[in-house]
């Protein structure tokens, strides 16, 4: 039996509808990452599974408990970080971890929880002073006080750096290896990729797709694009001749895409094919700054809504 | 475990701010300190009115000036006098009838020395009720009438009931009020109703953290008005209890309600003041009702302020039984009772 089930979950606001019919199953021990830019329905949707808000439509199941029926069974058996957490004024660390942990019937001890999640030292600290990453640590901590089975996790690294990032996939990594089922909301795709087994693309209240990131991209976003800063303009017709080419785009960088990136790049680089590196008017083309990636989730929300994730 | 999120900073700041209004207005009208200078202008002339004179200007504290009209206007504008009294032609006479005399009151413009206008209007009223019933019947006897509570309480005294109503206003409002849209404006509210604790427990222990709030305040108050400025309370302090919890239960039920009310804390923020400001003048705290056109003195009657700063002093300073302030003490809880149930209905989580 999943441990999370969403059945046709709609939430209306008067005239909007944040989720229009949104289904899908989550199995134990799972990773499942919900990617989306602001404003698709992500944390509406954890909002309606955490019992926080009533669904218009639709059931929902958490650890088999209706979450519109049974709210206060369910709440006692999941960890929630919510966006943008906030904590009474004036809470220091462990004050935040005991309070939290009184308020449900079993709780991991303080200093245990502490320690996990390097808090120890910050132990005294007023919430408030701490930085973006260890506020994100402790609100991680305070979602892990009552020992849940599942953990809702709502842009757990969104306004965090580069370096706090990496350590909060640290710990949702740690987080996962207990065994919890994990369900987190994003719109950073790398974040998706790296952590979640699968993953839900989100979009205007509806999921677009949903499977492993691998093959989201297989089936979305097939194949390899090479780039380049071509100084001297291209001929792109010329270019989207050559063997093994899917596609051309030459707005700024050139960028070709293709399935057999080898064969295009041993043709791209020949220095007796000079041919095929010329411009319109037959100047040479100069390759410049060239960068061979695969495709992304972000290939694949461009691909399946025609619109960027970063806006 | 609910009282636990309660903030020790700034605890300390708001019980200190009680204490400094006690230690302020006790400075300011404490003690032997206090005194009130009335402009006199009689245009009656008579013996009656000249009895009368004596009789405000034999209390402690009090100086009268006789002058022209036009003089102790002038003093007034000057701040030479706080009050300009005028006693018009026919006072004399008029004190034999069933009515009773008159007398035109005007007080400074000036707020800082509202607060001594409204106690120079107290004293003022008092000394004439006594000297009319008495002076009705023999006009002889002019000793400031001794059972009246006028006559032995000081400014402090005055006072101590009156701050009492006013901290109970600002402090049951604000701390409810803005302390509860904040909490929900950052999403401390919605975290907590991610655990198990249901809406009751959550609102529940915030408006009980506001009332608990208002009650350490109004220790502080208490204890400083009577060690340090020895404020004399004639009524009894359980009597006194009944109207300040219903004054607790009824504003910070106000305050539930606006936060029911505003969306933003800076919304409620800004509703609170406009809510509390207008009542604090118009309640008797810092004006004596009877000042106001009737029309707003209707107005005025409706607010819990009123009601509570009404029982405070009778019960304080005239040390009535509960009976005698049952209307108020009713008024007060069916403000608390209609606010907490409309706030309960309206209230959004988000």
């Amino acid at each position: 039996m999943p441990v999370i089930d969403a059945r046709g979950l709609v939430k209306r606001y008067g005239d909007l509808v944040a989720v229009g019919g949104i289904s899908f199953s989550v199995e134990s021990g799972e990773v499942f990452g919900m990617l989306g830019p602001n404003g698709a329905g992500k944390t509406t949707t954890l909002e309606m599974l955490e019992g926080l808000r009533r669904p218009d439509a639709g059931t929902a199941t958490v650890l088999g408990a209706d979450v519109v029926r049974e709210a206060r069974a369910i709440k006692a058996r999941i960890g929630v970080q919510l966006q943008a957490t906030a904590l009474p004024p004036l809470t220091r660390v462990r004050e935040a971890i005991d309070l939290f942990g009184a308020l449900f019937p079993t709780c991991r001890p303080t200093e245990e929880l502490l320690k996990d999640f390097d808090l120890e030292a910050k132990a005294g600290t007023y919430a408030t002073e701490l930085s973006g990453g260890q506020m994100q640590r402790l609100s991680i901590a305070l979602a892990l006080v009552n020992n849940p089975d599942v953990v809702f996790l709502d842009e757990p690294t969104t306004g965090l750096d580069p370096q706090a990032r990496l350590n909060i996939w640290d710990v949702i990594e740690g987080v996962r290896q207990r065994g919890k089922t994990v369900v987190l909301t994003t719109h950073n795709m790398e974040e998706a990729e790296r952590l979640c087994a699968r993953v839900a693309v989100v979009d205007h209240g509806s999921i677009v797709a949903l499977d492993t990131p691998a093959s989201l991209i297989s089936a979305h976003a097939p194949g390899t694009t090479i780039d380049f800063d071509a100084p001297n303009g291209v001929d792109a017709q010329r270019l989207a001749g050559l063997d093994g080419i899917d596609k051309v785009t030459a707005n700024g960088r050139v960028a070709v895409t293709t399935r057999a990136p080898e064969r295009v790049l041993r043709q791209l680089l020949d220095p007796a094919a000079t041919w095929l590196r010329r411009s319109g008017d037959g100047q040479e083309v100069a390759i410049r700054d060239l960068r061979v990636r695969q495709g992304t989730l972000e290939d694949v929300f461009i691909a399946l809504t025609g619109r960027s994730l970063r806006t | 475990m609910r009282a636990g999120l309660r903030n020790r900073v700034a605890m300390f700041f708001t019980l200190g701010l009680a204490f400094l209004f006690m230690v302020i207005f006790g400075l300011l009208f404490g003690g032997n300190n206090f005194s009130v200078t009335y402009g006199v202008v009689d245009s009656d002339h008579s013996p009656q009115s000249q009895k009368f004179i004596g009789a405000l200007g034999g209390i402690h504290g009090v100086t009268t000036t006789v002058e022209s009209k036009g003089q102790a206007l002038n003093d007034l504008r000057n701040n030479h006098v706080d009050v300009v009294v005028e006693i018009p032609q026919g006072f004399g006479a008029a004190l034999g009838n069933p009515g009773g005399a008159q007398v035109t009151v005007r007080p400074t413009q000036a707020s800082q020395t509202s607060s001594t206008a409204s106690v120079a209007d107290q004293i003022l009223a008092e000394v004439l009720n006594g000297f009319t019933a008495n002076g009705a019947r023999s006009a002889v006897v002019l000793a400031p009438p001794a059972t009246s509570a006028v006559n032995k309480i000081t400014a402090i005294d005055y006072f101590l009931p009156a701050m009492i109503a006013y901290i109970i206003l600002q402090s049951g409002i604000n701390y409810v009020a803005i302390g509860l849209a904040d909490l929900r404006a950052r999403k401390v509210l919605r975290r907590f109703r991610a655990t198990p604790l249901r809406p009751v427990q959550i609102l529940g222990a915030q408006i009980a953290g506001g009332a608990l709030t208002v009650v350490l305040q109004l220790l502080v108050l208490i204890v400083a008005g009577l060690l340090l400025f020895q404020a004399k309370v004639y009524g009894s302090w359980l009597v006194a209890l009944v109207p300040m919890v219903l004054g607790i239960g009824a504003f910070v039920g106000i305050g539930f309600l606006l936060t029911s009310a505003a969306r933003t804390s800076e919304s409620a923020r800004g509703l609170s003041t406009f809510v509390a400001f207008p009542m604090m003048f118009l309640s008797g705290i810092f004006f004596p009702i009877t000042t106001l056109p009737s029309w707003l003195q209707t107005v005025v009657h409706v607010l819990p302020l009123t009601w509570l700063t009404d029982a405070m002093h009778r019960v304080m300073n005239d040390g009535v039984g509960l009976a005698d302030i049952a209307l108020d003490c009713l008024v007060l809880a069916a403000w608390a009772v209609v606010t907490f149930a409309i706030a309960t209905w309206r209230f959004r989580w988000d």
